[in-house]
């Protein structure tokens, strides 16, 4: 047996999908632990949700307000939005917009 | 067995690093090195890799980021993270099954460890390539001495012992960072040297070679299923105990889903380039399990230049890839077994230890026994706890109420609503499926009549364990509330 294209290309196509994937998904996670613990140190606390994910939270503590974790989802909702209202640096990509429109709940 | 509310603060990871090389350690073991590459090449090779990867990224990563959730959302060990989501009760005992499997499992898997501590400190005294060696000679001799099998067992679960007391901090992490960077190293090496060497090409073809029929065959499938649920450690606890250190402000999604499903299953695929371009350059036949590690590779050694050194790196790689995981087993016992009853960790570590030490002496003694625990808990009692995880976060916590509370928290992806019916149906009916297979496969034999009772025995006894438990609990709680302060 040799080395074949068919056989070469499966193995670049494997190490990518294995390693690069791997690798990239490492590379960024420390990445951002880096930023948090920088912008922990900074100003003590950071948005802990996405606006993409904040959203989600709030459709699904509208959908659900007697269900018994809403409270807890209320808290970290608001939570959220207090850090965004106080800090002046941001983990996630909120625009100015973005946080002038948040209410608590 | 009473949550003790005096007990100090809980730990947490020193490290997003330490966090992510405990969850590799976990989940990579004796299979990566000694099942995957195998199973890969004779699966189609790259047709098999395909399958592979759809089935982690459709199961194990999503599998993964919730059972991680579910301990940081918690912060507990497996018992009372199934209590805070199921309340006090019977239906807790779930958790009590999750303990049990874990328990077994590594009441088999540490004879084993001691096997690759046995292998590994050989190489390290050049046995292999000294001469006159015969490979397999030398692992009949070994088998066949189940005295030395009992005290490589003990030696073994008096390591795990030694580092659990330390702590999460101070044990697991300091040995995890170290220790799963040198077994990525000590293949890369070993790769690197592999590649080479005359006939390194023949290695690569059979494990990288694409025969697309093989997608349309279902024993491809059922293997890539069954290598892309267990050797991510889905569902064993590890994830949720590993999960329940995690700090405030750590993601869940991208180091405990992503990066674990991929990263382990990466160490598989560096196994086969480390091992297979070995093997065929001295036209050995490439095998599975304790016939490729222990027969076909030792036979290798002596036949390549530099084989003594090959031999300590392949070795000790292995021996790491064990003993990493045996440590995150047993933690998910002792982080449970400490929070929901007055011992300290300590106390916990030495009670947990001295328990699987003394079941796994059948296993030290008789690798056939160790192969018949195997089967059985491999193919029935770590799919029951995958069940019993999966089902609490699917059907009773729901996946939705997860994701936007924990998953979705501090993430470093997002996840939208595509994961929860992979939760709530995909995980579960899999889960049956490779279950129902494995007892048709099996009907009839020792091994499936001991599975169904595993089956049926273990949700038993957590369902007794912990409906005396909690409700002692309650009755102590009423006790004191009612004798109050007046």
């Amino acid at each position: 047996m040799a080395l074949t294209p068919p056989v070469i290309g499966m193995l670049t196509f494997t190490l990518l999908a294995f390693w690069g994937i791997a690798g990239w998904a490492l590379v960024r996670t420390l990445r951002q632990e880096s930023r948090k613990v920088e912008l922990l140190e900074d100003q003590d606390r950071i948005d802990t949700y996405s606006p993409k994910a904040l959203a989600e939270l709030r459709d699904w503590i509208e959908r659900n307000p007697e269900d018994p974790l809403a409270p807890k989802a209320r808290a970290q909702y608001n939570e959220c939005v207090d850090a965004l209202e106080t800090i002046d640096h941001r983990f996630y990509d909120w625009t100015d917009q973005e946080v002038e429109s948040l209410e608590r709940l | 067995m009473a949550a003790n509310e005096a007990q100090t603060a809980r730990e947490e990871w020193g490290t997003r690093f330490g966090f992510l090389m405990a969850m590799v350690g976990g989940m990579v073991g004796a299979g990566n090195i000694w099942r995957f590459p195998y199973v890969m090449g004779d699966n189609g090779g790259g047709a098999f890799v395909l399958a592979f990867l759809v089935l982690l990224f459709l199961l194990a990563v999503p599998g993964l980021m919730a059972e991680v959730a579910l301990g940081r959302y918690t912060n507990k060990g497996v018992i009372g993270a199934f209590r805070e989501v199921l309340g006090p009760g019977g239906m807790v005992g779930l958790g009590v099954v999750v303990l049990l499997v874990n328990i077994a499992l590594m009441s088999y898997y540490a004879p084993l460890i001691g096997w690759t501590l046995y292998y590994a400190a050989h190489s390290l005294l050049f046995t292999f390539t000294s001469s006159g060696f015969e490979a397999e000679p030398f692992m009949n001799a070994f088998f066949g001495n189940p005295a030395l099998m009992i005290g490589l067992h003990t030696l073994v679960i008096a390591s795990v012992a030694g580092i659990l007391t330390l702590g999460i901090r101070r044990g697991v992490e300091r040995i995890v960072v170290v220790a799963v960077p040198a077994l990525v190293a000590s293949l890369a090496v070993m790769t690197a040297y592999g590649l080479t060497l005359d006939g390194a090409a023949d290695g690569l073809a059979f494990a990288f070679t694409i025969d697309w029929a093989y997608l349309t065959y279902s024993s491809t499938w059922i293997e890539a299923l069954g290598q892309a649920l267990f050797s991510t450690g889905l569902g064993w606890g590890i994830a949720l105990t590993v999960g329940s250190y995690l700090r405030e402000y750590d993601d869940v999604p991208l180091g405990g889903g992503v990066f674990t499903a991929i990263g382990e299953s990466s160490v598989g695929i560096l196994a086969a380039l480390a091992i297979f371009p070995i093997v065929f350059s001295v036209g050995v036949e490439p095998d599975a399990g304790a016939g490729l590690a222990f027969v076909s590779l030792v036979q290798v050694f002596p036949e390549i230049p530099l084989g003594g050194i090959v031999a300590i790196l392949f070795f000790l790689g292995f021996f790491i890839a064990t003993f990493t995981s045996g440590l995150l087993i047993t933690e998910v016992s002792v982080t449970t077994v400490s929070e929901e009853t007055r011992f300290d960790r300590t106390q916990t570590v030495l009670g947990i230890c001295g328990l699987i030490w003394l079941l796994g002496l059948p296993s030290a003694y008789s690798t056939e026994f160790l192969d018949f625990a195997d089967f059985l808990f491999g193919s029935w009692g770590l799919p029951l706890a995958t069940l019993a995880i999966i089902l609490v976060i699917g059907w009773v916590m729901g996946p939705e109420r997860l994701r936007v509370l924990a998953v979705n928290r501090n993430a470093g992806i997002h996840i939208s609503s595509w994961w929860d019916p992979v939760i709530k149906y995909v995980i579960p009916a899999v889960m049956l499926f490779i279950m129902g297979y494995y007892a048709v496969d099996e009907f009839g034999s020792p091994e499936m009549i001991g599975g169904m009772l595993v089956i049926v025995l273990f949700p038993l006894i957590g369902y007794g364990i912990m409906s005396v438990a909690d409700r002692s609990a309650a009755e102590r709680e009423t006790t004191e509330v009612t004798g109050g302060d007046d």
